[in-house]
């Protein structure tokens, strides 16, 4: 189900490319509504819902920092002075909180679930409660300890490296279709593609280093992960400097082809394969636990609220991508006829 | 409004991804118009 999910958003917006019009045509207004409006859910999905864990959470916390509170899901009975997990009503613990925090309490439905921040104690059965975040949530994100409120680069970071591979993959298949017709066309489509995929691998890596600083305490620390994005783009830089430096139109499609589909060969080693041999600090690597969160086979390896925002992030960041895939080769077939036009003249 | 922002920085990223977000869509729309006239100009 967790891969249904994060395909059908992908593969929903790979066909919306292609579909109603093709990819070098203008799109309908509902087409361009319909990407704005997805993006704008995906950030109001991914940042508003409120974190939420578990008294598992409380405990392991602890054990990392002792003074840290934690947001938990719990049902609250402040007469008898108890509170359960709100997703496993077995656990069940006392806990002591001020006098005006109590007194809010008993004025909620005991049934009724809570985001309240709590803290262990000396022992499993003994906690704090410093404060009432929010009385029956709608929506709530997992809290992870280590990462908190830092989790939700997910559904901003990953989409648009995701969305990186989707574009090389794209300008090899374009750059094979120029080599096998000759047709001007599809080379403005490989280097349409090439360059909005080298934005988004660049956008992944500075949200990845911003992210970095906050959890690993640098921006850029040479994990094997940073290592490889940065020669994933040293490897397309040299592509546009090839086209940059060639004025024959037909010689520089059928080079710059060639380069497209020999880059796009390192494209699985460096953003797959590399990063999985070595240690590192990246989820994924050679010493984690599992392969990831999103790509580990077992089905708990992420939350499913986490996981239906990321397929609609993962919808939405290739949307923007085959928006902006669209403008860039209009705007490249645009300019050839205009010379056309001119020469002709 | 402000006490609710300064104690909830979340709800403050947010609204400066909504309010990035508003003005890009806004730039891409604008281009996608542009260009569109500027394809009806060249197959004229």
């Amino acid at each position: 189900m967790k891969f249904v999910i994060m395909l059908s958003g992908l593969v929903g917006a790979l066909v919306l490319m292609h579909r109603p019009r093709r990819i070098d045509e203008q799109k309908p207004l509902w087409w361009r509504l319909l990407v704005i409006a997805s993006v704008g859910l995906t950030c109001l999905l991914g940042i508003f819902p409120p974190l939420a864990g578990s008294i598992t959470d409380v405990v392991v916390q602890h054990r990392a920092d002792s003074t840290k509170a934690v947001p938990a899901l719990v049902r609250v009975d402040a007469v008898a002075g108890t509170l359960c997990d709100a997703r496993d009503t077995r656990v069940s613990v006392s806990f002591i909180t001020s006098e005006q925090v109590r007194a809010t309490l008993v004025s909620i439905d005991p049934s009724v679930a809570v985001i309240a921040r709590i803290r262990r104690l000396e022992s499993d059965r003994s906690f704090e409660l410093s404060e009432l975040v929010t009385v029956a949530p709608p929506l709530t994100m997992p809290y992870i300890v280590g990462l908190e409120e830092r989790a939700r680069i997910l559904f901003f970071h990953v989409p648009m490296s995701w969305c990186a591979v989707i574009a090389y993959c794209l300008a090899m298949i374009a750059a094979v279709r120029y080599l096998r017709s000759g047709h001007i066309g599809h080379d403005e489509m490989s280097a349409a593609t090439a360059s909005v995929g080298t934005l988004f691998t660049v956008l992944a890596t500075t949200t990845g280093a911003v992210w970095a600083k906050f959890n690993w305490g640098t921006f850029w620390n040479w994990d094997p992960r940073q290592t490889s994005i940065l020669l994933l783009l040293l490897i397309y830089a040299a592509y546009f400097l090839l086209r940059s430096s060639i004025d024959d139109e037909q010689r520089r499609a059928r080079l710059s082809g060639v380069y497209a589909i020999v880059a796009f060969a390192t494209v699985p080693f460096l953003m797959f394969v590399l990063p999985r041999l070595l240690p590192g600090l990246h989820p994924g690597s050679a010493d984690d636990s599992n392969i990831g969160p999103l790509l580990s086979p077992r089905s708990d390896a992420i939350n499913p609220t986490k996981n239906a925002v990321f397929g609609l992030a993962l919808f939405s960041f290739t949307m923007v991508f085959a928006w902006l895939v669209n403008l860039r080769v209009r705007l490249a077939r645009a300019e050839r006829r205009q010379a056309e036009f001119q020469e002709a003249a | 409004m402000m006490d609710f922002l300064s104690q909830h920085a979340m709800y403050v990223v947010l609204v400066t991804i909504l309010l990035l977000w508003s003005g890009i869509a806004l730039y891409l729309q604008r281009i996608d118009a542009r260009i569109g006239e500027l394809e009806k100009s060249v197959d004229r």
